[in-house]
């Protein structure tokens, strides 16, 4: 048969249904007899065509589908298999290049619902399966060609944050040709790794390798930097998003500030520099560091005294302006990528290791400013009792991650950050500091890391294990040096003598993440972090359509990892910008407004604004977004006229998919 | 190690700090310097110091208020230290004395203008040595070769012709209230007031049997206690306009105290007009801009037409 006939056909002829079993090589196969369920099948209504096979999803199963829809004239079909989650479209792309509307496909998951949940009773669960495979066929008799809803596109992005992971996306985005709006909540882009010395494994010099980058997307034609800005709302659906942001005032007219800094040399206020960590100070005009992107300066004016110095230094620039007020502007988008990061674990809560209360107490990134030599210090390791370059130094290792009782995951990057820290001491230093390293384990995977702990090791660190509980820090009143206390795996007692410690404290959620997935929908996980839509093969979508994820705001990543996921995250946005319309599945609610009362049941239930009561020519009716129906159904269940449906779970599929389950019990 | 900020009250002084890996603000409050008068809380640009009036007890002469500093909102400038007339207050960086807001002409240095002619001291006198009511000065006696004389009337009239007179006054903690000018029987001391003004009391509008004002008053002699109708007045030839009484006065309209100038190095800087828009009164701020507007007009006249003017 033509692939034009069936079509035809599958809208008007009665249900002729095929099911196809997968033996899912052992998975399904040794759990029960499939030809017992391949004959079972056939026996139900409307089912013209039955069989098994290994794989329905590889490509000869797929063909051998096809084969059947046109040989046995098949314009239903049921796969009996695993989720749909991940096999729907495959199948739906399968029966559609057979000519049959693609929404006239249903699995019936025996695989998750009846196998995997029931193993250890093969019996039942091969009578579980026949059920599945019943309501499925049940279903499949009634269901109705859809077709898919076209919305239309805009074709920018908005990145929010402008780390690594975010420059990474925006530059993929711009250079395919899409106007990108970055927005970075402080005054400059680049993230954590414009405040790190050197990267690892290859001691390459952080900001050399990050500030070519920031400078290109600072000149990018197709990228409108929006910095010192808070996102405070995203409406609307994918393809047409409306971001709200606020600019923050800097006091600085951007266009006018050509970034000389005359200003900051005549600011008589100095403050703590929080890029620094509070090691070193900043003044109350200036930017937090030299190579900031965008080079504006910007006025503190928690610290300023307004004696106008800056003014005059600035002169007929005309830069400053001190009634600067908050800017809101709306920006209309396609696609939104959230790229925000994460914080660092103040470990001062934790009293074992005396941070805070010792003052050669260190954490990790405080130790990157020491020893950069752009920092506060010109690069000299010292301590803070004494001002004097310590003799040894250890690291700890796990300080808050790993810990069940604190943060459960493993933050990632600390293992190597430390073994970066320990090789650049000793290679700065050579025999005049012993370097320790309690460690839990060391995880060095990836490209180039393992030879790196090698370099490590023969340069002459001391590595010591030492298990999680029982660590302990005292200080020389003193000299001020530090006693490490420890426990090895089996509870052997392991010390050392340090002039400084330095914690790999646990990397964290960024503190507004909960009002951030508010505002974007994103939901968050047991950890904190961003939900992926799925973890393996969708790790840059989110349950929002058009909204992405990149970086560490998804999950811990080092830096190689954040710019792969931020290309990733580009990529998959630009399959939605570089459509003039994005179709979604046709899954979404269906108002009669002949039945509809207008009575906003619907709107109330609705957790995506996606229904809204609206007057029309004659009376008031629930009005579908569709953009932003997620066809969970819940209006449809509340609904006191029945006046909406769900295409492809309507009332009568639902009810006969019932139906045909409690057959046996009645 | 984090940034500590701390902040230490004790009897004798209150300590602010911020402790960083390079450096160390710290900015110390000397209460036994301290007279609780109003121009720090005043001239502060962050509103960081606030004045806290002491309960009074029945009976007891009354307490200037204190000075407390939120170390929340205070970001170590030194405006209060370099306005203190009392020099309560300094601003240390790691250690030093070291004033930015100077340094970077943003603030002005008071003029404690006071001038000192120890050729017409008689070699005896000790008169405002005594009269300073804050015990700034030292009176010593050097022999022609420079040695300190330790007891005077151990010396013989011949002897004491010879003598050289040094006075040592600690000008970064004097107020210039005059009192040494106008106690010296010579004229050897010439102060000039740094703070000027205009000082007042209603005593018809006090209460009755109040003395609060001259209870805190710093300057013995500003404010006394008249004979004729055991109520307070003031004596403006000492006044200094620190304004420890207005605090301290229960009425409001008792007495009113208007500061009018404050003698300054030359400055041009948004904060000193801040500071001395609240310290005096907007008019008096505006007096000084158009004082300096019309002083650099002339100057700039000058330098084109070389007029020399008078």
């Amino acid at each position: 048969m033509a692939k034009e006939e069936i079509q035809k056909k599958s809208k008007t002829e009665a249900p002729r249904i095929g099911v196809f079993v997968c033996e899912c090589g052992s998975n399904i196969q040794s759990m029960m007899d499939v030809e017992d369920l391949t004959r079972y099948a056939k026996t139900l209504p409307n089912v013209v065509y039955a069989e098994h096979m290994n794989y329905p999803c590889s490509r000869q199963g797929q063909e051998k589908i096809k084969d059947a829809i046109k040989n046995r004239g098949l314009n239903r079909v049921v796969v009996a298999g695993c989720s749909p989650r991940v096999y729907d479209a495959v199948f739906r792309r399968c029966v559609s290049q057979a000519g049959l509307n693609p929404w006239l496909f249903e699995m019936a998951n025996i695989r998750e619902l009846s196998f995997y949940c029931h193993q250890n009773k093969p019996e039942e669960a091969a009578e579980k399966a026949k059920d599945i495979v019943k309501m499925a066929v049940a279903k499949a008799r009634l269901f109705e060609p859809l077709q898919p809803i076209e919305l239309p596109v805009t074709d920018k992005a908005m990145i929010v944050g402008g780390g690594i992971a975010g420059i990474s996306a925006s530059l993929d985005l711009a250079d395919m040709g899409f106007k990108v709006y970055l927005v970075e909540k402080t005054e400059t882009i680049g993230g954590h790794m414009a405040l790190l010395d050197k990267t690892f494994p290859t001691l390459d010099c952080s900001i050399c390798i990050e500030g070519p980058k920031m400078v290109d997307v600072g000149r990018h034609s197709n990228i409108e930097i929006i910095s010192y800005a808070d996102v405070l709302n995203v409406d609307g659906y994918v393809g047409n998003f409306t971001v709200k942001v606020r600019k923050n005032p800097r006091y600085i007219i951007a266009e006018n500030c050509t970034g000389c800094g005359e200003c900051r040399d005549a600011c008589p206020i100095e403050y703590p520099n929080p890029a620094d960590m509070n090691l070193g100070v900043r003044k109350a005009i200036s930017v937090p560091f030299d190579q900031a992107v965008p080079l504006i300066y910007t006025i503190n004016k928690d610290y300023c005294i307004e004696c106008y110095k800056c003014v005059d230094a600035c002169g007929d620039r005309q830069a400053i302006n001190f009634d600067q007020k908050p800017e809101e502007v709306e920006v209309n988008v396609g696609a939104i990528i959230v790229a925000v990061g994460y914080d660092m674990h103040n470990p001062a809560d934790m009293e074992c290791y005396g941070y805070g209360k010792y003052e050669n107490v260190f954490t990790s990134l405080e130790f990157e400013r020491l020893i950069l030599a752009a920092g506060p210090t010109g690069g000299k390791v010292i301590r803070a009792s004494d001002r004097q370059k310590p003799h040894s130094v250890a690291f700890i290792q796990c300080v808050g991650s790993r810990d069940i009782n604190r943060y459960e995951y493993c933050s990632g990057f600390c293992c190597m950050y430390t073994l970066k820290h320990a090789v650049m001491l000793k290679e700065k230093y050579k025999d005049d500091v012993q370097v320790y390293v309690f460690y839990n384990d060391m995880r060095s995977n990836f490209k180039g890391y393992e030879e790196f702990f090698n370099r490590a090791k023969s340069s002459g660190v001391n590595f010591i294990r030492a298990k999680l509980e029982n660590r302990r820090i005292t200080e020389d009143p003193k000299t001020k040096n530090l006693m490490v206390y420890a426990e090895t795996e089996d509870g052997k007692p392991v010390e050392a003598e340090a002039e400084m410690v330095v914690l790999a404290n646990a990397a964290v959620p960024i503190q507004k993440a909960t009002e951030l997935a508010e505002i974007t929908k994103i939901p968050i996980g047991t950890d904190g972090f961003f939900v992926e839509c799925q973890p393996k093969i969708r790790p840059n979508e989110t349950d929002t359509p058009g909204i992405f994820l990149a970086g560490a705001c998804q999950g811990l990543k080092d830096i190689p990892y954040c710019v792969a996921h931020g290309s990733g995250a580009a990529a998959r946005a630009a399959t939605i910008l570089n459509k003039s319309k994005w179709l979604v599945e046709p899954l979404v609610a269906n108002v009669n407004e002949d039945l509809c009362s207008g009575c906003g049941v619907c709107e109330s239930v609705c957790g995506y604004d996606a229904l809204r009561i609206e007057q029309n020519d004659t009376k008031k009716v629930a009005n579908v977004t569709e953009g932003l129906c997620r066809g969970c159904g819940m209006c449809a269940a509340a609904c006191p006229v029945g006046a909406i449906t769900m295409p492809h779970y309507t009332s009568e599929q639902v009810v006969a998919q019932a139906k045909a389950v409690l057959e046996k019990v009645r | 190690m984090p940034l500590k900020t701390l902040k230490q009250d004790t009897a004798e002084t209150l300590t602010l700090e911020w402790v960083l890996h390079v450096r160390n603000y710290k900015l110390t409050l000397n209460k036994n310097l301290c007279v609780g008068c109003e121009i720090c809380a005043l001239a502060c640009p962050k509103e960081a110091i606030g004045l806290e009036k002491q309960p009074k007890a029945l009976g007891v002469k009354a307490k200037h208020a204190k000075i407390d500093i939120d170390l929340e909102k205070c970001n170590f400038c030194g405006i209060c230290d370099i306005l203190c007339p009392y020099g309560a207050i300094k601003v240390t960086v790691t250690g030093e004395h070291i004033l930015s807001v100077v340094e970077k002409e943003s603030f002005p240095e008071l003029i404690r203008d006071i001038q000192v002619d120890t050729s017409k001291c008689p070699v005896d006198c000790v008169e405002c040595e005594e009269a300073c009511p804050l015990d700034l000065i030292k009176i010593t006696q050097l022999t022609a070769d420079g040695k300190f004389v330790e007891n005077i009337d151990s010396l013989t009239e011949k002897e004491k012709t010879g003598l050289q007179i040094k006075i040592d006054i600690e000008k970064e903690r004097c107020p210039c209230c005059r009192i040494c000018e106008f106690n010296c029987p010579k004229g050897v001391l010439r102060v000039r007031k740094f703070i000027h003004g205009k000082i007042s009391i209603r005593p018809e509008k006090c209460p009755e049997g109040c003395t609060d004002c001259l209870d805190v008053c710093p300057i013995l002699g500003a404010l006394y206690l008249s004979d004729e109708d055991e109520q307070v007045h003031v004596n403006e030839m000492f006044c200094v306009y620190c304004g420890a009484c207005k605090v301290v006065c229960p009425v409001d309209e008792a007495l009113e105290l208007k500061r009018t100038m404050v003698s300054h190095t030359p400055v041009h800087s948004g904060a000193w007009n801040k500071a001395l828009e609240r310290l005096t009164s907007p008019v008096e701020m505006t007096k000084e801009l158009k004082t300096k507007g019309s002083l650099k007009a002339r100057e700039s006249v000058r330098k084109r037409l070389g007029w020399k003017g008078k």
